[in-house]
């Protein structure tokens, strides 16, 4: 069994899939406490990059339940909850 | 068997002005470097004599006008679905009932679930055919909804800035029966998904509050859930293949490709250029309205349909999958067959040609309706209309067949037709 991933990682699941929605910040430093509305990343491109990220961490709860977390860090640390709980 | 039940007329109607929604994003300095992914063009907007009322009657008098006495007198309900009403207890069919002068024992009610209201009129409607309570009786179903959020103070263009492009203003009429020539619905074929949810809200009569994040996942999850649940129920049904169109509710396009490419990947794995053709396929023909109207809430899903019925081009029986979304939350996916007649009688509505016939509006007119001096507001006792607010939106030289608000003396409304 894989080892399951943990908050980091998840962080670096999301800002991959941000720069992969949003090829303008390819090169652009994204960090933990970057909010992706801050990075001009839009409403729709939010809910991709996260349905996205629910997809790779092998997630399966409804979006809203991701509704709240003020940057990256705080989602990245979300998602690692739901998945210990 | 089950007897035929649907859509027998329908109408659309986009009101007397409308606004060009890039102009407003520049006029606002609002940062939309991806603005053509909204699929967003033009939004009308209420004028301060326009209503939920004469909305609803402007688009369900042509339909009314098309009957014979003996069709007109087989009207049995009329159902108002709106987030837009104008009275806590007195419903605005009532005023339908009377402008439109309807027979006398009619059941009139109103339904309010946010943008869902107009799914669950029509399928209480249908209903109400299938029932065979009433043989061969008719159901008038008209959403109807206006957005004046701005009203509330200076900071609420600042809070829905990214909703303002959006929010538009519209009806749309539909009669209701066991002779379906526009939509013949698949009863018995639909799917819901519901849940408790605060994603957008309207805590006062002309105030408006919400969270895009939420109600777009809130929106995704539903797309999701009620599809399923349609799934579930019809045997054999499959997202991709039984649906030659579909037609979802439209806050605007972008949301709508948003969730389509949410269900091709969670159904089917689809790659992103398969998933894009798809779209412009199946949904494309969807937004030819919404996207000059705004979001008519309510209504949304059957201006939807009304782009799809007058553009697809359709030759030969086809299936329509709609999904209507309400905040709140309530959501329903359902079904039904158009054909080439549904597609003539539609297109003799002209309803592409009156949204050209709408008073483009200029910034500065604009600005003046939101600051709402001349709005007539909820709850307001009595008020005289100023018709002459934008000159140029007037109907100088109107047939006697628009109806418009023209006074409210102790609460009650006063309309004239111009």
């Amino acid at each position: 069994m894989a080892h399951p991933l943990d908050s980091d990682q998840i962080v670096d699941i999301i800002i991959g899939e941000i720069r992969e929605t949003v090829p303008e910040l390819a090169d652009r430093p994204i960090g933990r406490a970057d909010s992706m509305a801050d990075l001009g990343v839009d409403s729709i491109e939010r809910s991709e990059i996260i349905l996205a990220t629910l997809e790779a961490v092998g997630l399966k709860i409804p979006m809203v339940q991701l509704h709240g977390p003020r940057n990256i860090g705080e989602l990245a640390d979300l998602i690692d909850a739901k998945k210990s709980g | 068997m089950i007897r035929p039940v649907g859509i027998e007329a329908m109408n659309v109607l986009g009101g007397m002005a409308f606004l060009d929604v890039r102009e407003l994003c520049d006029h606002r300095g609002l940062d939309m470097p991806r603005f053509e992914n909204l699929l967003m063009q033009e939004k009308s907007v209420a004028l301060p004599y326009e209503d939920p009322v004469t909305f609803a009657v402007n688009a369900a008098k042509p339909l009314i006008d098309a009957m014979t006495p003996a069709e007109r007198a087989r009207i049995e309900m009329v159902i108002t679905c709106t987030e837009s009403g104008i009275d806590f207890g007195k419903s605005l069919s009532t005023y339908l009932h009377r402008y439109l002068e309807l027979p006398a024992n009619c059941r009139l009610f109103e339904i309010k679930q946010a943008c869902y209201s107009g799914a669950a009129g029509l399928q209480m409607a249908a209903n109400f055919v299938l029932s065979g309570t009433s043989p061969g009786g008719k159901a008038l179903v008209v959403t109807t909804d206006i957005s004046r959020f701005a009203l509330a103070d200076a900071n609420a263009v600042q809070e829905w800035a990214y909703s303002e492009p959006s929010s538009g203003a519209g009806a749309v009429a539909m009669v209701v029966s066991d002779t379906p020539h526009i939509l013949a619905l698949d009863a018995g074929a639909y799917g819901n998904h519901s849940f408790e949810v605060m994603d957008t809200c309207r805590p006062g009569p002309d105030t408006e509050a919400g969270d895009a994040d939420l109600s777009l996942m809130a929106y995704l999850d539903c797309a999701a859930g009620a599809v399923g649940d349609y799934l579930r129920r019809v045997e054999g049904a499959d997202f991709r293949e039984s649906f030659s169109q579909l037609c979802f509710h439209t806050p605007f396009g972008g949301m709508v490709k948003g969730a389509h490419r949410h269900l091709m990947r969670k159904l089917y794995k689809a790659k992103p250029d398969e998933i894009a053709a798809d779209f412009e396929e199946r949904l494309g023909p969807s937004l030819s309205y919404g996207k000059r109207v705004g979001n008519t809430a309510g209504g949304s899903v059957f201006v939807a349909l009304a782009g799809t019925i007058d553009t697809a081009g359709i030759t030969e029986p086809v299936r329509i999958g709609l999904f209507s979304y309400g905040s709140g939350c309530c959501s329903e996916f359902l079904s039904g067959v158009a054909g080439p007649e549904s597609a003539a009688r539609l297109g003799a509505m002209g309803i592409s040609e009156a949204l050209h016939k709408r008073y483009r509006l200029s910034i500065a007119d604009y600005e003046r309706l939101l600051a709402g001096d001349a709005v007539v507001r909820f709850g307001t006792k009595d008020a005289e209309l100023d018709h002459q607010i934008v000159p140029g939106a007037w109907p100088a030289d109107g047939a006697g067949t628009r109806l418009v608000l023209d006074k409210v003396v102790g609460y009650h409304r006063h309309y004239i037709w111009v």
